[in-house]
């Protein structure tokens, strides 16, 4: 493959604010994962071990974090004489200018960066899934196929299948029917939001999509359908391997399990994932650490029991303190005492002596709720608790709490706060 | 100090390591789980703002310069100045003789010469701390010394047979100098790191070199107290010196006191390395981890205690593992006890095996070995 022959475009504006508080201040993409990576990482990774080396990562949502994490794209060796990784933000053109409006308008906004690069195929990524893929397979497939468009799709459960655009497809792989998140999924192949683009033929339907003042300019609701209807040659790519949409703080914690678990094996010579490094010295266990079935890295302190959790970059864990079935990004401290159950704890956290996060009898069920399904606690970024404080089960806490009175304990129950409309405190 | 010109001499006095430096020189070696001994100084030297870093070479070398490549994890990969990697100028039919560090910067005048800097920090690659040198860089200039010495009261540099040290007047000045003696009340020991205008090296080189002298500390700095003013300039914090095998053993298990390790990975002044993509370390099930220090990549299922592992270490369910260093990508198989020992990288300790040496001469596995 010579090296402008494909270059990809990294979709990283999007909000993810199915992650409530940890995206408050970051885009979902820069949401730390796995230790000692980034959302990004993967897709970044995954494009510098396909040899794909001119990606244009395009930012809207708080890109500031983002752009000082990709920088020169050095990590992943993207630091290149010709192409390289580009931060594409929106601009102002002549008098025009304006915001992407959607997946499809993003692009379309940035047709002189493609033109530049004269890459015959385009590869549409998305930067907010974890999985390790082969952009290369892909690329054959849409070569053998002579199709003008080819998208990963992967085999996901029937119940399942409503969350995702579902398409339906021949035996030769043909694409001949495609539903954004369909009421009575026709199939179980999911779209990964993988597209191999002809540029040509893009260009032609991002021009035409722009003029439409009904569309959405979005690939799964206006492009994609509007290629089908004209009969061009679309195929699926079919991935087997792990892959995962980490939308909400539910599907973020249990990736990061899966490390743990080995579900998700990145140990892998063959395909590292890359990610910018803090310089910080190895992880030190005191005499008084106990670590069980958890998965620890560089910075991190550890003196007191930490099990079936993953400890990021710099965190402390003192003597005496319990981390259980949680997630614990950078930086952050637990305190003497502390006992840390079921949560997702942001960067630069507090939890002060003796606080309990997570408490509550996890038999009784809690009522629904759009960020922290499945019961977990999430404590936003800086945020510090101090003096005995007891964060229920399900709550999300964004602000700091350090004096306390008598009888408050309540206000931190989830369940007994409802009625008040309120979810976060 | 970007008026600094950094130099680090390395491969001088790497046989006291023995089966450790067999494959790398001294400035290779691998400490405290991800980093090489270089590591310290060179980032010593980055964070003070030096910006023209020269590292010659004398032997076994390739290891080194896959460690540093173009610099670029110490933020030395410059358009302008950088680090330079500078292997030994050979005279066409001539070998290296019996050079010393002498002859190996006289090999390099070019270099010295091209750069601009007006200072030379010159030193070799023998221990573990975490210092900055603007105090040192100030106090030359205060005193208006011609070659000031760091120096350090730490035991182990009393003691060494090379140990020079300095008789010291109130004001740090060196009124005598003597090589493997203790006569001085002073406690002044040599770190081997000199801090001079760049001239009066290049000076010091041509006169050696013109009279057939080899060596910088017996041919210059003996000899310098009353020709020059010579200063001398205390450290005051950790230095783990590695000139033995025992000492090495012994300065990576004194980093298992939080207190030394506090010191030597100020975050303000950061160690850096090569960075290898590890993922986070894995602790099984079963694992038993305490009082150790462990780097990224491993994946423990036994009991490690009192230890160090370097990156990529696995450790089996039933293995025991005391007091004992594990470099790089080795791996410790299922009922397997060690103790005292010392596991170079890619070594592989089989189902079964006992290892055990003493803490004062600990037993040394080369590198891919497979026990």
């Amino acid at each position: 493959m010579r090296q402008s022959d494909c270059i990809a475009m990294i979709l990283a504006g999007g909000q993810g604010s199915r992650l409530g508080a940890l995206t408050r201040t970051l885009a979902k993409p820069a949401v730390p994962f796995g230790g000692k990576y980034r959302i990004i990482d993967f897709a970044l990774s995954n494009c510098a071990n396909s040899g794909i080396t001119t990606v244009g990562v395009l930012t809207q949502y708080q890109p500031l974090e983002l752009n000082t994490y990709i920088g020169s794209g050095l990590p992943w060796d993207m630091d290149r004489l010709n192409g390289g990784a580009f931060i594409l933000p929106p601009y102002v053109k002549g008098k025009s200018g304006e915001w992407y409006k959607g997946t499809a308008n993003a692009i379309y906004q940035n047709k002189q960066f493609l033109d530049q690069f004269d890459a015959r195929r385009i590869l549409i990524l998305s930067g907010d899934h974890i999985y390790k893929m082969d952009y290369r397979d892909m690329l054959r497939r849409h070569e053998e196929t002579g199709a003008v468009l080819t998208i990963a799709v992967i085999d996901v459960p029937l119940s399942e299948a409503p969350r995702y655009g579902i398409l339906s497809a021949d035996r030769n792989g043909r694409i001949f029917a495609f539903e954004e998140k369909p009421e009575h999924p026709a199939s179980t192949l999911a779209s990964m939001g993988i597209y191999i683009f002809d540029r040509d033929v893009l260009m032609r339907y991002l021009e035409a999509d722009e003029n439409d003042p009904g569309s959405t300019n979005d690939f799964g609701h206006d492009v994609i359908p509007a290629m089908l209807a004209d009969g061009c040659p679309i195929f699926a790519y079919t991935f087997s391997g792990y892959w995962k949409d980490v939308g909400t703080i539910q599907s973020l914690w249990a990736a990061n399990m899966d490390l743990i678990s080995g579900a998700l094996d990145l140990n892998d010579d063959s395909w590292r994932i890359y990610s910018r490094h803090v310089d910080l010295p190895p992880q030190t266990l005191a005499p008084t650490a106990s670590l069980r079935s958890s998965a620890v890295t560089e910075g991190c302190s550890v003196a007191g029991t930490v099990e079936n959790s993953v400890l990021f970059s710099g965190v402390t864990v003192e003597e005496g303190a319990v981390v259980r079935d949680s997630i614990v990004l950078p930086m952050t401290v637990v305190r003497r005492g502390a006992v840390v159950d079921r949560a997702v704890i942001s960067h630069d956290a507090e939890i002060g002596e003796n606080v309990t996060v997570g408490c509550g009898d996890p038999n009784v069920p809690l009522p629904p709720d759009p960020l922290c399904t499945d019961g977990l606690t999430l404590i936003a970024d800086g945020v510090t608790l101090r003096g005995n404080v007891r964060i229920g089960r399900g709550v999300t806490v964004t602000r700091s709490v350090e004096t306390w009175a008598e009888g408050e304990e309540e206000l931190l129950q989830r369940a007994a706060r409802r009625p008040k409309g309120e979810d976060a405190l | 100090m970007n008026d600094t010109l950094g130099i680090i001499m390395t491969g001088f006095g790497d046989e006291a390591l023995g089966e450790l430096t067999r494959v790398r020189a001294r400035a290779a070696l691998p400490v405290c789980g991800r980093y090489r001994l270089i590591d310290f100084i060179l980032s010593n030297m980055v964070n003070s703002g030096i910006i023209n870093v020269g590292v010659p070479t004398t032997s076994h070398y390739r290891s080194l310069m896959d460690h540093l490549g173009s610099g670029k994890e110490w933020d030395l990969s410059r358009k302008l100045y950088g680090l330079f990697i500078l292997p030994p100028y050979l005279i066409p039919g001539a070998g290296l003789g019996n050079s010393g560090d002498i002859d190996i910067l006289n090999g390099i005048l070019d270099y010295l010469e091209r750069s601009k800097q007006r200072y030379v920090l010159l030193s070799g690659c023998d221990a573990v701390y975490n210092t900055d040198f603007y105090a040192l860089r100030a106090f030359h200039e205060a005193s208006g010394a011609d070659i000031t010495v760091l120096t350090t009261d730490s035991e182990a540099y009393l003691s060494s047979p090379d140990r020079v040290q300095f008789d010291v007047g109130p004001d740090g000045r060196a009124a005598d100098v003597m090589l493997g003696v203790n006569t001085f009340s002073s406690r002044r020991s040599s770190m081997g790191v000199y801090f001079l205008e760049k001239e009066l090296l290049c000076r010091c080189i041509a006169r050696c070199v013109s009279r057939g002298r080899h060596d910088f500390v017996r041919d210059v700095l003996l000899h310098s107290t009353d020709e020059l003013r010579v200063f001398t300039f205390p450290f005051q914090g950790h230095v783990g010196l590695i000139d033995s095998l025992p000492a090495y053993y012994r300065e990576s298990m004194r980093l298992l006191d939080p207190a030394v390790y506090a010191r030597v990975f100020d975050r303000r002044t950061p160690i850096y390395t090569k960075v290898k993509d590890q993922i986070p370390t894995i602790y099984g099930p079963r694992a038993c981890v305490k009082n150790s220090i462990i780097a990224d990549g491993c994946r423990i299922d036994g009991t490690v205690e009192n230890s160090i592992l370097f990156r990529g270490a696995r450790i089996a369910e039933s293995a025991v593992v005391t007091d004992s260093i594990v470099m790089q990508n080795s791996r410790i198989g299922e009922e397997v006890t060690i103790d005292c020992t010392i596991l170079d990288k890619n070594v592989s300790v089989t189902e079964g095996k006992l290892l055990a040496g003493q803490s004062s001469y600990p037993v040394v596995i080369g590198k891919n070995a497979s026990v």
